[in-house]
């Protein structure tokens, strides 16, 4: 099964990258800017960057509110991403006001306040709960891999 | 002072870093890019007619419902995506076994299919998104590079899912919070946010990602859908992909030297404006609807497909292609294939909403016929023919 799975798999890639290739060559070199630069992007920037945010958000938020204030990061995070083109507005068009119609920039702050008042929500729940239901910071002794 | 070294995969302690997280993250992430990939199969074939895909007519919002799929699949992937990486994101600075050559050639493997998912997928996701908003920053043919990488990331998927089916496997038969499939640096509880609270958190990312940008098709959500590339509106009620100025149209399309040509062989009817406008008329209630992901629904009025060519004695099962006044671009011909020049619904229609087609809604005339993508709902008209 899983053979047949990698299988399948491996001659679905091989037929993109012929399709990719059939395109022409131009069109392989331009788009191989954006296909490495979603691993470069990714891998050299928002990964560390994460590891930044995660350090901060351990310094300043106690552990007892963790919990809800990093759902809270992501989902406000994470949605905003989807959000990046309607923001910046790129693709708006004089000809054409049907297209990228609505005030985004409200509409992200409204959703930004939804976010942090159900994050508020979730941070007074907890603050309310017995002190015991702290996280507790436990690490394992590294073992010797070999 | 500490010496710099390049992290390894033991210093990532995280207790969410997990196969536990991974996994259900990436279940749901996985079906999002199946069904992203089979409706986009669905459009880049309903575009391009080919003999071993049949596009039926109905059911009338096929197209509709499949491209609004795809584009909501595709923006629910995003935070999904970005969650999935970062429970991941140790396995970068995994050791390579340089002393091993089998398990070199296969963590080899293993690492370029990762590769190209990551970039395949990233790629995807990314010009995807941007081209809801007509926003193209690069030089690349985005439909056929979108379609080739498509095939590259669902390729890549399965390969990985192939090779970590075991993982996958043992993650769903445990509890999210088991420690048992964790890295031995891993911490063994959570300082914050639980893993069962990480994975329902992602979950909801990506529906309300879905939300806050599907009133584009959805006409329940317009209200709610703050990131919606369109609110639904337009001229006549509709919304407009490309304007008559934008296809350089304007003179053209308003001429008193109009005329709509219909031809088979060397028969030719030529029809002004008000000849064609006194044909008998019908009305098809139809979607128009975008490999975009917007849709909307209009009331259009106009000549059936089937009685114009009628006039030219068009043989049963003859295709029709039909010609636009656009001087260049991709869709000035497009074919129409006989099922749908023979259906009632679809029409050369010359009025929307009870008024003359606007402008930039494709006039004189235009085709509207039911399950069909919205670039080959031809505007401008000035040529049918049937093909030999």
């Amino acid at each position: 099964m899983r053979y047949v799975v990698g299988a399948v798999g491996v001659l679905a890639g091989l037929y993109g990258a012929w399709e990719l290739l059939r395109v022409g060559l131009a069109n392989l070199l331009a788009a191989v800017w954006w296909l490495a630069g979603g691993v470069i992007v990714h891998d050299g920037f928002v990964g560390p960057a994460l590891l930044v945010a995660a350090v901060v958000v351990m310094a300043v938020v106690p552990s007892r509110v963790r919990g809800p204030v990093v759902a809270g990061l992501v989902v406000l995070g994470t949605v905003t991403v989807t959000a990046v083109p309607v923001l910046t507005r790129f693709g708006a068009r004089a000809d054409n006001p049907t297209l990228l119609d609505r005030n985004y920039t409200v509409g992200w702050l409204v959703f930004a306040v939804l976010v942090v008042a159900a994050t508020g929500v979730g941070v007074a729940r907890r603050l309310r709960e017995p002190a015991a239901a702290d996280g507790v910071d436990v690490v394992r002794e590294p073992h010797d891999e070999r | 002072m500490m010496a710099l070294r390049p992290p390894r995969e033991s210093d990532f302690t995280s207790h969410l870093r997990s196969p536990a997280v991974a996994a259900r993250v990436g279940t749901v992430l996985g079906i999002c890019f199946g069904l992203c990939f089979l409706t986009g199969l669905v459009s880049h074939w309903s575009q391009d007619p080919n003999p071993w895909f049949f596009v039926p007519t109905r059911p009338t919002w096929g197209y509709r419902l499949t491209q609004g799929l795809h584009v909501a699949s595709g923006t629910a992937a995003i935070p999904l995506l970005l969650i999935k990486l970062w429970t991941v994101y140790p396995k970068l600075f995994a050791e390579t076994p340089w002393r091993d050559l089998r398990r070199l050639v296969l963590t080899g493997l293993e690492r370029a299919s990762i590769g190209v998912l990551v970039a395949a997928g990233v790629f995807e996701l990314a010009t995807g998104l941007l081209n809801t908003t007509q926003w193209y920053p690069w030089q690349f043919h985005f439909r056929a590079t979108h379609y080739a990488v498509g095939w590259l990331a669902v390729g890549s998927l399965l390969v990985h899912v192939a090779v970590k089916l075991p993982i996958i496997r043992d993650a769903w038969r445990s509890d999210v919070e088991s420690t048992a499939q964790d890295r031995p640096t891993t911490a063994v509880a959570s300082s914050g946010i639980t893993r069962r609270g990480l994975v329902v958190t992602a979950y909801l990312s990506a529906a309300v990602a879905v939300v806050a940008s599907a009133g584009s098709t959805v006409p329940l959500l317009r209200r709610v859908s703050v990131f919606g590339v369109r609110s639904g509106g337009g001229p006549q009620g509709v919304p407009i992909n490309k304007s008559a100025r934008a296809a350089r149209v304007t003179a053209l399309a308003t001429s008193a030297d109009y005329a709509l040509e219909l031809v088979n062989g060397d028969r030719t009817v030529r029809l002004t404006v008000a000849e064609l406008v006194a044909l008998p008329r019908h009305t098809s209630g139809l979607p128009i609807a975008c490999v975009e992901g917007w849709s909307a629904h209009g009331t259009w009025d106009g000549v059936r497909m089937r009685d114009l060519m009628d006039m030219v004695g068009r043989p049963a099962g003859a295709d029709v292609v039909v010609r636009s006044l656009q001087p260049s671009g991709p869709y000035r011909a497009t074919l129409l294939p006989h099922s749908f020049v023979e259906d009632d619904l679809t029409l050369l229609a010359t009025h929307l909403d009870g008024e003359r087609l606007s402008l930039d809604h494709g006039f004189p005339c235009r085709v509207i016929a039911p399950n069909r993508p919205g670039v080959l709902q031809t505007k401008w008209v000035h040529r049918l023919e049937v093909r030999a």
